[in-house]
């Protein structure tokens, strides 16, 4: 069948309620003439960031590779704890009380600390994102490999299948989708902890961007960051969305 | 019909609630000792530099100097992390009822509240406390900001797990809307809640801690950020230690809740 | 099937209980009396020695007995007192600088400079003395950190003046910490007499430092200013004349018993460094009391000075129009104030 078909009437009703939002917000800042740093329109916002486009997009691109770092070493990280865990049960005891404990601080409140041990620099940015990261996927890891079913493990010894063999060739696939829903969920954590810790202390980014404008008292572009920081969050997750479902369909 | 005395024997393999308790909080002090003897001896005998690690009894000597402001800062922190859990969560539940209801509203404006999740929220404090001033509303409001979605999508999520086939049996028996909602369709949904509701307690410590960052007076985020600009790591570690206090007794609560009332929910 | 009622009951009550805690928790303080003025004063940093006189007003009443129940909002690192003072979220704000008053004004928000306390250039630029830094010109190419809230403006124009552009030196962010200027990472490093400076002498000797001070070159640029908003400027004179009283007499009792001073500091920010806050009161006392405070007193607005600095500002692209500092700069309040009460 040929021709357009019209868009599900669920995306319609998305981008009904969004054009309204942002009709109410233009109308709101500028039926009341609102100062810049109480609301400044959407429509100088967007204008800041068409003429900002270098700024914003060199700084979108600095956080987004700390998050990206910091998020791939973070999944590395919890996936290798729950494998580890799996592969010898005696460490459960040891790694999942720790890691509890660690995580019982928001993360956001080690943020000094870092800042402190890595300095302003961008290492500090890839740690905190990495903890916060590696946190999530480890639960969703350990989960995903622990709801096997004891008998098809059971099944897959009585074959003379090791413990790698057996990881490999069932708990994986089997963890996969958990693993998979605990990484989408942290792709926008990871850009939003990059920029809180930036904005304690960095020499580029998103963050710093917001930071600098609140200081020379430039209310839109601090918008604009946030605008920009928002939809890097959004591309972000839909990217790691889109290689989960290819990844999915492959298994 | 068992026997007087099969019912005792019974009685006397079931623990009560109390023996749990105190089998729980006991194993919980010893897992405290130990933790807290290997970061004594891990420190002293690796060498660890205070500047990275300090000793444990290091960290809390410190606090013990000062003690009012942790206590202080704990209770402030505690209040706006509270006010931030409780209204963040009434308002996730009564939005996740309404998207339930309303398919039409929810594809309108869950889509904006995704995004909104997306802001960071620090950004998002700067213009709070223009907003509201130095108040307990504005770190509420940024505490409420953090809490409120995942609650709105796990209440959205557990509504929708509702058997149709008892939906149609209550109706049958003449149930109203609300009756359906009050006593088949919320109680479905409460497990997932309290998922939300779990995840929930660290967000709204995160946002009462972020909030404390935009020049409040007392609060265990408050202590953090003026340890970090004296770059006193020892009292960097008080702080996160509070914090980490709080932390697990706010979720030891919630848990706690859980399992009681959706312990009797699921006795159905 | 039938659903267990207390499910939904007790999770009403549990809701409930928790909602009354939260409100016992954050019970309001007992009300103030009808006749005070709530106000609020917002730090440009967080609490130390150097507000100290402020802290000491409080403690001691002096607010009260004027009148103003005044409550203090310590600054921070993503806080900007001329934007909080503006918006109506505190009354009162000791702001970085006539550089941020300055900038302030030229983006239009309507807030007036009601007295200055640092009458000098607070900070300097530190290098090693053997180092290869020994004057202006030798900053091209090399890594100097500052700070981007207004010390970055000063040193701006003092390069501009040496006719070096900003572009030809590496300008970084300062970080908390002084490591790196001492570990040789950082060439020039800006210091707060009371603070970084301190912090760095505390780790090299005096004698193995050089010191670049705006003075040295002819400018001098006055921080720590006090703001209000235009309206309170306008509408309560008198709130603003009973602030300035309560806060001098807090400040002249700080300067003649520091160690009670730094008490009261250190009550309010338990895990700052008692030793350093010390120095730190005997710096800002210096500033303080520096240049035309001497005759006029404390928080005297040296309209030289500041059209000094202003115009420097302007010359080298800080700001991009004139402001008006008649209206931007309001010594009428001060100056009311007897000079007695003003003089420490």
């Amino acid at each position: 069948m040929t021709g357009l078909a019209a868009p599900p009437l669920a995306l319609q009703r998305g981008i009904l309620g969004a054009v309204l939002l942002i009709a109410c917000w233009e109308g709101l800042a500028r039926g009341l003439h609102l100062p810049a740093y109480v609301l400044p329109a959407v429509s100088d916002i967007l204008a800041t960031i068409w003429s900002k486009r270098a700024l914003l997009g060199n700084a979108a691109g600095y956080t987004l590779l700390e998050a990206l770092v910091g998020y791939a070493a973070g999944s590395l990280i919890g996936a290798g704890l729950a494998v580890a865990i799996t592969l010898v049960p005696a460490l459960r005891a040891v790694i999942l009380p720790a890691a509890t404990a660690i995580n019982s601080v928001p993360v956001v409140g080690y943020s000094p600390l870092i800042l402190l041990w890595f300095g302003i620099g961008v290492a500090s940015k890839v740690v905190m994102v990495a903890m916060t990261v590696s946190f999530t996927v480890f639960l969703s890891m350990l989960a995903g490999l622990d709801r096997v079913d004891r008998r098809a493990v059971d099944l897959m010894r009585s074959f003379g299948s090791g413990r790698f063999s057996t990881l490999w060739r069932l708990r994986l696939p089997t963890a996969l989708p958990l693993l998979l829903a605990g990484m989408r969920v942290s792709t926008v954590r990871s850009v939003i902890v990059a920029i809180v810790t930036e904005m304690l202390g960095a020499y580029g980014g998103l963050g710093w961007v917001i930071y600098q404008a609140v200081l020379q008292i430039d209310f839109v572009q601090v918008w604009s960051a946030i605008f920009v920081a928002s939809a890097a969050s959004l591309a972000f997750f839909g990217l790691v969305g889109f290689l989960e479902r290819k990844i999915l369909f492959w298994t | 019909m068992a026997s007087p005395a099969e019912h005792t024997m019974a009685a006397r393999r079931k623990p009560n609630g109390l023996t749990i308790l105190l089998h729980k909080s006991a194993r919980l002090l010893v897992g405290l000792a130990i933790l807290s003897l290997v970061w004594e001896g891990a420190v002293q005998l690796l060498g660890i530099k205070p500047s990275y690690l300090p000793r444990l009894s290091m960290i809390l000597m410190g606090m013990a100097a000062t003690p009012r402001a942790y206590v202080d800062g704990f209770v402030r922190t505690l209040a706006e992390t509270l006010i931030g859990f409780v209204t963040g969560g009434t308002f996730g539940v009564l939005t996740g009822i309404v998207f339930f209801r309303m398919r039409a509203l929810k594809e309108m404006v869950l889509p904006i509240f995704v995004v909104s999740q997306t802001i960071p929220v620090i950004a998002f404090g700067a213009l709070v406390v223009l907003w509201f001033g130095n108040t307990l509303l504005a770190k509420a409001v940024i505490a409420f900001y953090l809490t409120f979605f995942p609650v709105t999508v796990n209440t959205l999520l557990g509504l929708e797990t509702v058997d149709p086939k008892q939906v149609a049996l209550m109706r049958s028996f003449g149930a109203s809307k609300w009756q359906l909602l009050v006593r088949l369709q919320l109680p479905t949904a409460l497990p997932q809640i309290f998922v939300a509701l779990r995840l929930a307690c660290s967000l709204s410590l995160v946002g009462a801690i972020v909030g404390e960052w935009f020049g409040d007076t007392t609060g265990l985020g408050v202590l953090l950020l003026q340890a970090m600009f004296t770059e006193n790591v020892v009292a960097i570690w008080g702080a996160l230690l509070a914090s980490a206090l709080l932390g697990t007794t706010f979720y030891a609560v919630v848990a706690a809740a859980e399992r009681r009332l959706v312990f009797w929910s699921a006795e159905q | 099937m039938s659903i267990f009622m207390p499910s939904r009951r007790h999770a009403v009550a549990v809701l409930a209980a928790v909602a009354v805690a939260a409100s016992s928790l954050t019970a309001a303080a007992p009300a103030a009396a009808a006749d005070l003025t709530k106000a609020s004063l917002r730090l440009k940093w967080l609490p130390q020695a150097q507000f100290a006189g402020f802290y000491v007003a409080v403690a001691k009443g002096y607010y009260k007995a004027e009148g103003i129940d005044l409550t203090i909002n310590p600054g921070g690192p993503n806080l900007l007192a001329e934007n909080l003072v503006a918006t109506g979220a505190d009354t009162f704000g000791l702001s970085g600088g006539t550089d941020s008053v300055f900038a302030a004004r030229d983006k239009g928000l309507p807030i007036v400079c009601i007295g200055v306390s640092h009458q000098i250039t607070p900070f300097i630029f530190v290098t090693r003395k053997d180092g290869p830094v020994k004057t202006l010109q030798d900053f091209k190419g090399k890594t100097v950190t500052t700070w981007f809230t207004g010390a970055n403006h000063v040193l701006n124009g003092m390069l501009a003046k040496e006719g070096i552009k900003p572009e030809d030196v590496n300008i970084q962010p300062q970080q908390v910490s002084v490591t790196p200027f001492v570990e040789g990472n950082v060439d020039v490093i800006t210091a707060t007499y009371y603070n970084e400076f301190y912090s760095i002498q505390s780790r090299m000797p005096r004698d193995g430092l050089k010191t670049f001070v705006a003075e040295d070159y002819g400018i001098t640029f006055p921080r720590d200013t006090l703001i209000v908003a235009e309206t309170t400027a306008k509408d309560k004179p008198e709130l603003v004349k009973a602030f300035l009283r309560a806060s001098l007499k807090g400040w002249k009792d700080a300067f003649t018993d520091p160690k009670g001073a730094v008490d009261t500091v250190m009550a309010v920010a338990p895990t700052l460094d008692r030793a350093q806050q010390e120095f730190m009161l005997t710096e800002v006392k210096r500033l303080m009391t520096a240049g035309k405070a001497g005759d006029n007193g404390l928080f005297w607005i040296d309209l030289d000075a500041v059209k000094t600095a202003h115009d420097f500002f302007l010359k080298y692209g800080v700001i991009s129009k004139p402001v008006d500092l008649s209206t931007a700069y309001d010594a009428s309040f001060i100056a009311s104030i007897p000079l007695s009460d003003r003089r420490p």
